[in-house]
């Protein structure tokens, strides 16, 4: 028995699951369901499909390296059986898939964190370029205005 | 009339005969695309029957066969695995097998899903047989007649062409899995 990845959506494909598609080239598909298996029908682009998991890892949004995917690779040769090689797996299977989703989801809160230092940029750059809104270009900041206050006088008096 | 007709066929499996099942799957093709959503009309694959022409797979001369009989006891056709007996429409010239012979094929790929014992489905892109045995004309002696089950196991050509499945052992067909390029 052995588990395999949908090949539209990448989700494991259980036993009893699924459709097996042999082209003439000798390439199997393997689906998980017939939602992949149709999409797959219309010539449909999993890394353009917003809900595959292709699409979430081309985009970023999903962790993709990491040493605890190691764990997971397709193995060809048959174990010879041992049960407390089982036993150590089955246990340790557990505390991978723990340990892989704590970072899984770690990776997708930083990255819904707002980025500060991108922020900070961003804001010093805006002042820099439309700093004349707030002020006149090229313009100290105390400015002397010379009011003649006594010639007034003198001019009303001569034209009386 | 078509509706009528398109309704009472189940789509792809028909309940009354070969040429009637081609006739229904016209009827509901048609009704697709008079619907005008021809994406909702997921094809749907049926067994091999006759007047279904496969392609040939090896290099016994013959390059496609149209389906007369199904061996197979069941009366709805051939699937994967099962022997046909065909018409050769298409030949290249100079070949073991000649056209308009009538051959024994195997089915090595077929477009309907075939269950395994696993539970999963596998199914192939076209339809293809591999040519076990000639049709001869000559009448045989009461004698040789006696002998009841006749083996095809023996592929006239001498190789096969692109993957085939691992049905073909439980089918005895030990020969063509050895000439195989791929197994799936």
């Amino acid at each position: 028995m052995r588990l395999v990845k949908c090949w539209f959506c990448s989700s494991t494909i259980y036993p009893g699951h699924g459709i097996q598609f042999v082209r003439n080239d000798a390439k199997i598909f393997r689906f998980c369901r017939s939602k992949c298996h149709k999409n797959f029908k219309m010539k449909r682009n999993p890394r353009k499909v917003k809900w595959t998991k292709a699409f979430r890892a081309a985009h970023g949004k999903d962790m993709t390296k990491d040493k605890t995917f190691e764990f997971e690779k397709k193995r060809n040769r048959p174990e010879r059986y041992d049960r407390n090689v089982t036993e150590n797996t089955l246990k340790a299977i557990k505390k991978i898939d723990k340990i892989r989703s704590a970072r899984e989801a770690k990776h997708i809160e930083n990255r819904l964190k707002p980025n500060k230092q991108k922020k900070f940029n961003e804001d010093t750059k805006e002042l820099n370029n439309q700093i004349s809104l707030v002020r006149a270009p090229g313009v100290s900041e105390k400015v002397k205005v010379v009011v003649p206050k006594e010639k007034s006088i003198q001019n009303e008096a001569m034209e009386e | 009339m078509a509706a009528a007709l398109a309704s009472r066929f189940s789509r792809g499996r028909s309940l009354i005969g070969s040429l009637s099942n081609a006739f229904s799957g016209l009827m509901n093709s048609s009704n697709g695309i008079m619907n005008g959503n021809i994406l909702s009309q997921q094809q749907q694959r049926t067994f091999i029957q006759m007047g279904t022409t496969l392609k040939v797979v090896d290099n016994s001369g013959a390059k496609e066969v149209k389906c007369i009989q199904s061996l197979k006891a069941n009366k709805k056709g051939a699937r994967l695995g099962d022997i046909i007996v065909g018409s050769v429409k298409e030949a290249i010239p100079k070949g073991k097998v000649k056209k308009g012979k009538v051959v024994y094929g195997v089915v090595v790929r077929a477009a309907m899903q075939k269950g395994r014992v696993d539970g999963s489905q596998v199914k192939f892109d076209d339809n293809a047989i591999v040519v076990v045995g000639i049709k001869e004309k000559k009448k045989k002696k009461p004698e040789e007649n006696k002998k009841n089950k006749v083996e095809f196991n023996q592929p006239t050509g001498t190789r096969v062409f692109g993957p085939v499945p691992h049905e073909m052992r439980n089918k005895k067909q030990l020969k063509i899995l050895a000439l195989a390029q791929h197994m799936v």
